[in-house]
C-alpha cells in the first residue's frame, strides 16, 4: 500500500473554533495518511469532529494548526481563488443531497465544474456524455434533476464530482437520503469505480453498516484519530 | 469565463420563473417606457419648432399689422374707416437702423377670391422681391418673381403649391403661363412654389395656399383701402402692410436690434396696432420650456428607475437566500467568488436589459398612442433607446452588485447546510 502515491497528508492537523472567548477545539492533532486507490471511510459519531474533517479535506475551511498536504502541496496559504481551483481540480465532491441544479439538465449538471474549470465546451460535451454513461444514465442527459429518482441524482453527482479527473472524491453520506436498496447500488457503483478505474474515495459517514465496505477505516473520536492509523 | 457558459449556469433561473421575473422587472419596463415616451414627445416638439424656425431662418424679426378692434360705441350704420398696421415711413425708417440687411413686406389682400359663388381659401399676397428668399420657399415650376416683374408693375403672380388645385381642381397639368382672375385682374402664372415646413407666418396662413404677385403690381391693380361687410355696414380697412420680415446682419445683437425697432414702431403709433416677434427668441423659449419639461420628466422616469431597481435588489437578495445551497454547491466544486458574483450579476442585468427591451416597446406604444390621441408630434429617437439600453444594463449593476457581492461572500459550510 505505501507503495502508492501519498494523496493526503495531515501532518498533526488541529482546528480550534472560537465562540467569544471560548476556544473549542474540535480537531485535535491528527496525522493521517491517504494513498491513491484507497477506498477509505472516515467514520464517528456526531460531535466526533467527522464535519470539521470533511470541511478541511474538502478545503471549504482552513485548520487552525499543522498541516494539510494535498497531491504533494501544503495547502494552507493559498488565495481563496486558488483553494477553489483545487477543490475543482483535486476533489470530486458528493453530497448526501446530491445538490444538483434543478433548472440544469443531467448532461448540464455533470458539466458544471468544467465551466469553472474552463474546459472547452465540445469538451465538456463530450465527457459529460461519456460519464453520463460511465453511471448508466446516458439516455438521461437531457433529463433534469425533478425528473430522476434519488439513485439517478447521485449518480449524476458521482459523474459530476468525476469530470475534472480529481485526485480523489471526497462522499458526505453519499447514501444518507437513499433507500436501503438504493443506497447499495450506489455504494456498488463506487466499488466499482475503486476496482476498476483506481479512483480514490474518502467517505465520511456515521452508518455503522458500511464500515465492511471501506478496505481502511478511519475512526474519529473526540477530535482524534483512534483508529485506523499507520 | 464566456457569456455563454454564464448563460447555462444562470439563466435558465429567470426563465424558470417568468412570472417572477416580469414582476422583478416591471419597475424597470414602467421607468424606461416613461423615458422612452417622454423624450419621443420632447423630441417632437422641438423638431416641429425647429422646423417652423428653420423655415424662416433665425436670422430675422418679423414685424405684423393687429387689426385695431372695432369699437362698438361707435354707430352701426355708418360706414367707418380703420386705419392701421404697418406703412411705408415704419418700413424707411427701420432700414435707416443699423443692423439691417433689407426688409422684406407682405400685403394681404383682404376682399375675399371667389370663383364663382364661392369663396377660396386661398389668399393673395403683394411682396417684395425678396420674399420667397426670406420665407425659405422653394420655386418647384416656373419662377420666382424678377425685378422688371416690379418695374414693369407686371400683371404676374407666383402661386402656392396647392392653389392650382383649389382653382383649376385636380385635372389641370400645366399652370405655369395660365391666368388667373382676382377681382378685375388677369394675372398670369409665371411659377409654383412650395413651403415644405408649412410654415405659419404673423398674417400669413399657409404659404402654400397664397398667390403672391409684385407689391408694384399690387398698389397698382389693387387698393389700400378695402371695404370688408355688408353694405349697409362696412368697413374701410385701410392698411399698407401687413408684415415687414427684418433680416438682420449681425445675430448677435438681434435683441437689440429688435428693442430698437419695437421702441421706434412704439412711437410712431398711437395704438398697439403692430406686433413685434424674433423666431430666435421663441426657438430659445421653447427649448427652455423644453429643458423644464425634461427635466421634470426626466426626474420621475429616473425616480421610476431607483425605485424598480431597488425592486430588483431586493427580489435578488431573497433569491440570494433562496439559492445558499445552490452557492455552497457551486463553491464546493470549484466556483470562485467571482464566478459566483459574476453569475448573479449577470442574472441581475439580463433581467433589467430586458425589462428595458419591454420598457422600450412599451415607451415607443405611449409616445404613439399621445401622438394619435392628443395630436402631439413625437419622435422615437435612435439615441434614447441606446441610452435606454446603457440605463437599464447600468442599473442592473448598480442594484445587482449587492446581492451578487453577498451571494459570493457566503460562506459555503454554512451555505451548504442551507435547506
Amino acid at each position: 500500500m505505501s507503495a502508492s502515491r501519498e494523496i493526503i497528508r495531515l501532518e498533526n492537523l488541529e482546528k480550534t473554533y472560537f465562540k467569544k472567548s471560548l476556544a473549542v477545539p474540535v480537531l485535535k492533532g491528527i496525522n493521517l495518511s491517504i494513498y491513491e486507490g484507497e477506498f477509505n471511510g472516515i467514520m464517528g459519531t456526531s460531535g466526533s469532529g467527522k464535519t470539521t474533517m470533511l470541511n478541511i479535506l474538502g478545503l471549504l475551511d482552513v485548520p487552525t494548526g499543522g498541516k494539510y498536504y494535498l497531491d504533494g502541496d501544503e495547502v494552507e496559504h493559498f488565495s481563496d481563488d486558488h483553494l477553489a481551483g483545487l477543490r475543482n481540480r483535486k476533489i470530486g465532491y458528493i453530497f448526501q443531497s446530491f445538490n444538483l441544479s434543478p433548472n440544469l439538465t443531467i448532461g448540464q449538471n455533470i458539466e458544471v465544474p468544467m465551466i469553472y474549470g474552463e474546459i472547452p465546451k465540445r469538451d465538456r460535451v463530450k465527457r459529460a456524455k461519456e460519464l453520463a454513461e460511465s453511471v448508466g444514465l446516458g439516455h438521461r442527459l437531457n433529463h433534469r434533476p425533478t425528473e430522476l429518482s434519488g439513485g439517478e441524482c447521485q449518480r449524476t453527482a458521482i459523474a459530476r464530482a468525476l469530470a475534472n479527473k480529481p485526485a480523489y472524491l471526497l462522499a458526505d453520506e453519499p447514501t444518507g437520503n437513499l433507500d436501503e436498496k438504493t443506497g447499495e447500488e450506489i455504494m456498488r457503483l463506487f466499488h466499482d469505480l475503486h476496482e476498476q478505474q483506481k479512483v480514490t474515495i474518502v467517505m465520511v459517514t456515521h452508518n455503522p453498516e458500511l464500515e465492511t465496505q471501506f478496505n481502511r477505516v478511519i475512526r474519529l473520536r473526540d477530535g482524534r484519530v483512534v483508529s485506523g492509523n499507520d | 469565463m464566456l457569456l455563454r457558459d454564464l448563460y447555462t449556469l444562470s439563466m435558465h433561473n429567470l426563465f424558470l420563473h417568468k412570472i417572477r421575473s416580469f414582476l422583478t422587472s416591471l419597475g424597470i419596463i414602467f421607468g424606461v417606457g416613461s423615458v422612452i415616451s417622454m423624450l419621443a414627445i420632447s423630441g417632437g416638439a422641438k423638431k416641429e419648432a425647429l422646423a417652423q424656425i428653420d423655415a424662416m431662418g433665425i436670422d430675422k424679426i418679423i414685424v405684423y399689422s393687429k387689426a385695431k378692434e372695432q369699437s362698438n360705441t361707435s354707430s352701426s350704420s355708418s360706414t367707418s374707416v380703420l386705419d392701421y398696421g404697418l406703412n411705408y415711413s415704419d418700413q424707411n425708417n427701420i432700414l435707416k437702423m443699423e443692423n439691417i440687411k433689407r426688409v422684406t413686406t407682405a400685403r394681404r389682400l383682404r376682399t375675399p377670391i371667389t370663383k364663382g359663388l364661392e369663396t377660396l381659401d386661398i389668399e393673395l399676397f403683394w411682396v417684395s422681391l425678396h420674399f420667397q428668399e426670406d420665407v425659405n420657399c422653394d420655386v418647384i415650376k416656373g419662377r420666382w418673381l424678377t425685378p422688371s416683374d416690379f418695374e414693369n408693375s407686371s400683371t404676374v403672380c407666383v402661386i402656392g403649391r396647392n392653389v392650382k388645385r383649389k382653382i383649376f381642381g385636380l385635372g389641370e397639368k400645366e399652370i405655369v403661363g395660365k391666368t388667373i382672375t382676382v377681382g378685375k385682374s388677369n394675372l398670369k402664372v409665371v411659377g409654383v412654389i412650395e413651403n415644405k415646413a408649412d410654415t405659419k407666418l404673423e398674417g400669413i396662413n399657409n404659404l402654400n395656399d397664397s398667390i403672391f404677385i409684385p407689391s408694384t403690381t399690387g398698389v397698382s391693380i389693387f387698393t389700400e383701402y378695402e371695404m370688408i361687410g355688408s353694405i349697409s355696414s362696412a368697413t374701410i380697412h385701410h392698411v399698407e402692410n401687413d408684415l415687414f420680415i427684418v433680416k438682420v446682419d449681425d445675430l448677435e445683437v438681434i435683441d437689440h436690434t429688435a428693442k430698437r425697432i419695437s421702441a421706434f414702431m412704439g412711437r410712431a403709433h398711437k395704438t398697439k396696432d403692430w406686433g413685434i416677434s424674433v423666431p430666435l427668441n421663441l426657438l430659445r423659449k421653447k427649448e427652455a420650456t423644453q429643458n423644464i419639461f425634461t427635466i421634470v420628466m426626466g426626474s420621475i422616469a429616473g425616480i421610476s428607475l431607483i425605485v424598480g431597481g431597488i425592486g430588483i435588489m431586493n427580489i435578488m437578495l431573497a433569491n440570494v437566500y433562496e439559492r445558499r445551497k445552490e452557492i455552497g454547491t457551486r463553491r464546493a466544486i470549484g466556483a470562485r467568488k467571482r464566478d459566483i458574483l459574476y453569475q448573479f450579476l449577470i442574472e441581475t442585468v439580463f433581467l433589467t436589459i430586458l425589462g428595458g427591451l419591454l420598457g422600450i416597446g412599451l415607451g415607443i406604444g405611449i409616445a404613439a398612442a399621445i401622438t394619435h390621441f392628443s395630436g402631439m408630434p413625437s419622435e422615437v429617437s435612435v439615441i434614447s433607446i441606446v441610452g435606454s439600453m446603457a440605463i437599464s444594463g447600468i442599473v442592473g449593476i448598480v442594484f445587482g452588485t449587492y446581492p451578487a457581492w453577498k451571494a459570493a461572500n457566503e460562506n459555503p459550510i454554512k451555505a451548504l447546510k442551507a435547506e
